[in-house]
């Protein structure tokens, strides 16, 4: 029960880590995209 | 852990962490900054905004104040399933709403907003009809954001309620105010990447702070059978079910989300409403278990105010510097919500009002932009006001939520459906507004033929939600075996059910009459079927770009529609 319910809360915050993940490293590729356009990222 | 007190901050260290929060973002905002800002790229940036940024602007702008301390009083009240009843169902309205903007998008690549679409379909009345209701939401969720700013500023620091708020105002306008949309998306993904930094080291921080998961297990016995239930009824009922109904309706009457529908590069739609579902789900679900955590301590919230909930653990059991963490958490979630609610205003009263209804086809680009502007800053002014004499917004709350109903069919049918009429999507709006206004505040008695009769409707309304959700992404043929189920369904359980739960049984009467009317209407008509590929030509640019160096770019160096 203890490994169940203490898996039920730290699961967001993990999941909450790989999505910062994930948009971290797609602003990157869209820096460098944008330069290589030669246009602003916004 | 039933402390009378939150811990304190001195008024000069909150000023000091209002000023470094705003001070900032307004100088991010410098990087991007223009001397002359172009109308378009103010409301939509380049129609090019990449997955990354995208992904984080939404997730930023779905994220407000009220998300944690309603997750956190779910997962408080309905127990172990509460905050699941929460953030789930408010992740899915970004996820059911991308199926449906794809084809905005596809009809009308260059619109900044959905209104801009709906007045090339079937012109003014329609489009403003939407316009008022993308207004209010926006105009609501302004005053909402800058009540929590104010409560949180007077519960942890010596300065006032009103000190709180106008400061949010001003920090808000301040970073918004020149660069518009753009500013919007460069801040969220900076305040998203700190509020996910922050959810990220407090949820675990307060879990462990308060004994892990034996103590969790152990203060599970306070719980009631229901709230210790997973799959508690309580919870799907009176929580889940109502955010289920309103799916639809939120992401439709929004124009913060259309916004980016229209600015995100067409290519990664699908990825970037995705993520910020999961992304929203994650954050709100995992800081409404903090709620959960209380409820199984035996927490009372201080002075009976639920708000108080997490502010209260957070104070309890961790160091100052935590407290500070979350006091920026809850100041980066509100502040994203409110510059993307000033950024939508801007963009209505520019397209919605000036462009298509006041200068009829020759707008002027600086003149769009001064009107932006200007709107921006008398939203601040409204949204201040409201939220300093803390004004009773119920009437205009409810008002709303029907009137996101009952637009709901009409604006989707009228996307796929080429006989929809303008006068079929005036009427069925007009008259579902009356109908729910009926139901609501049960100005007929809900026995006998009457409550039969809005039953009926409720049960279509529901069998709307279902089939249009279904449509969205298994198409016609899966939606309509789907609506046709659930209004068997509906049918056979809510008759002389329903009648007894006024709130429901009155918005899903929204959603009901006016597909009855929407489609009657359309079906009874003789004008000429639509050509969707009008909108396109009607919808674009009000700027002259020159062309950039991407081939693509070249077709959006039209002259000013």
């Amino acid at each position: 029960m203890n490994a169940l319910y203490g898996f039920y809360v730290l699961i967001w915050p993990a999941i909450t880590l790989g999505v910062l993940v994930v948009i971290c490293r797609a602003v990157m590729r869209d820096r460098r995209k944008a330069k290589e356009e030669q246009r602003e990222l916004v | 852990m039933n402390s009378e007190s939150l811990y304190q901050f001195s008024t000069l260290t909150v000023i000091l962490l209002l000023l470094a929060f705003y001070g900032g973002t307004y100088l991010m905002t410098l990087g991007i900054r223009k001397k002359n800002e172009d109308a378009d790229a103010f409301m939509v940036s380049n129609h090019r905004v990449g997955f990354g940024m995208g992904a984080a602007s939404m997730t930023a702008t779905w994220i407000w104040a009220a998300s944690f301390y309603a997750a956190a009083t779910s997962g408080y009240t309905y127990g172990v399933s509460g905050p699941i009843h929460y953030g789930l169902w408010g992740a899915l309205m970004i996820l059911f709403i991308y199926p449906f903007g794809r084809r905005f998008r596809k009809l009308a690549p260059n619109a900044h907003t959905l209104g801009e679409l709906i007045h090339a379909r079937h012109g003014s009345s329609s489009q403003l009809i939407l316009a008022l209701s993308n207004v209010l939401g926006s105009v609501i969720s302004l005053m909402v954001n800058f009540t929590a700013a104010g409560a949180l500023v007077s519960v942890l620091s010596p300065l006032s309620f009103q000190a709180g708020v106008i400061i949010a105002g001003f920090g808000v306008l301040l970073y918004t105010l020149w660069s518009g949309f753009r500013a919007s998306v460069m801040t969220d993904f900076a305040q998203l990447v700190a509020l996910m930094a922050i959810a990220i080291v407090i949820i675990p921080a307060v879990f462990f702070a308060m004994g892990g998961p034996s103590e969790l297990v152990a203060g599970l016995d306070n719980l009631t059978v229901e709230q210790a239930n997973l799959f508690s009824m309580d919870a799907i009922l009176y929580q889940g079910a109502p955010f289920f109904v309103a799916v639809l309706a939120y992401a439709i009457g929004n124009q913060t989300i259309s916004q980016r529908l229209f600015a995100v590069d067409e290519s990664h739609i699908k990825p970037t409403f995705i993520t910020a579902t999961i992304g929203y789900g994650a954050i709100v679900i995992g800081l409404g278990m903090i709620g959960l955590m209380a409820l199984t301590l035996g927490v009372e919230p201080m002075g009976g105010d639920m708000n108080n909930l997490i502010p209260q653990m957070v104070s309890g059991y961790l160091p100052p510097l935590f407290i500070a963490l979350f006091f920026i958490l809850v100041i980066g979630s509100l502040s994203s919500t409110a510059d993307s609610d000033l950024s939508a205003l801007s963009a209505i009263m520019m397209a919605d009002v000036y462009g298509k209804n006041i200068a009829r086809g020759k707008a002027d680009p600086k003149r769009m932009l001064l009107v932006g502007r200007l709107t921006m800053i008398v939203a601040t002014a409204v949204g201040i006001v409201f939220a300093s004499f803390s004004l009773d917004i119920l009437v205009m709350l409810v008002f709303v939520g029907a009137l996101w109903g009952a637009i709901v069919f009409p604006v989707i049918a009228s996307c796929f459906w080429n006989r929809v009429t303008n006068q079929a999507f005036t009427t069925s709006v007009l008259v579902a507004m009356v109908l729910f206004c009926l139901a609501r505040f049960e100005l007929l008695p809900m026995s006998g033929a009457s409550g039969l009769f809005f039953e009926v409707l409720a049960s279509i309304g529901g069998g709307v939600i279902i089939g249009l959700m279904v449509f969205g992404f298994l198409g016609r043929i899966a939606g309509f075996i789907a609506a046709a189920l659930a209004l068997v369904a509906m049918l056979v359980f809510a008759t002389d059910f329903l009648r007894d739960y006024t709130v429901l049984l009155a918005s899903l009467t929204a959603y009901g009459a006016s597909t009855v009317v929407c489609v009657v209407m359309s079906l009874m008509s003789r004008q000429e079927d639509f050509d969707f590929a009008t909108i396109g030509e009607r919808v674009g640019d009000y700027d002259t770009h020159e062309p950039s160096v991407q081939e693509g770019d070249v077709a959006t160096a039209r002259p000013a529609v």
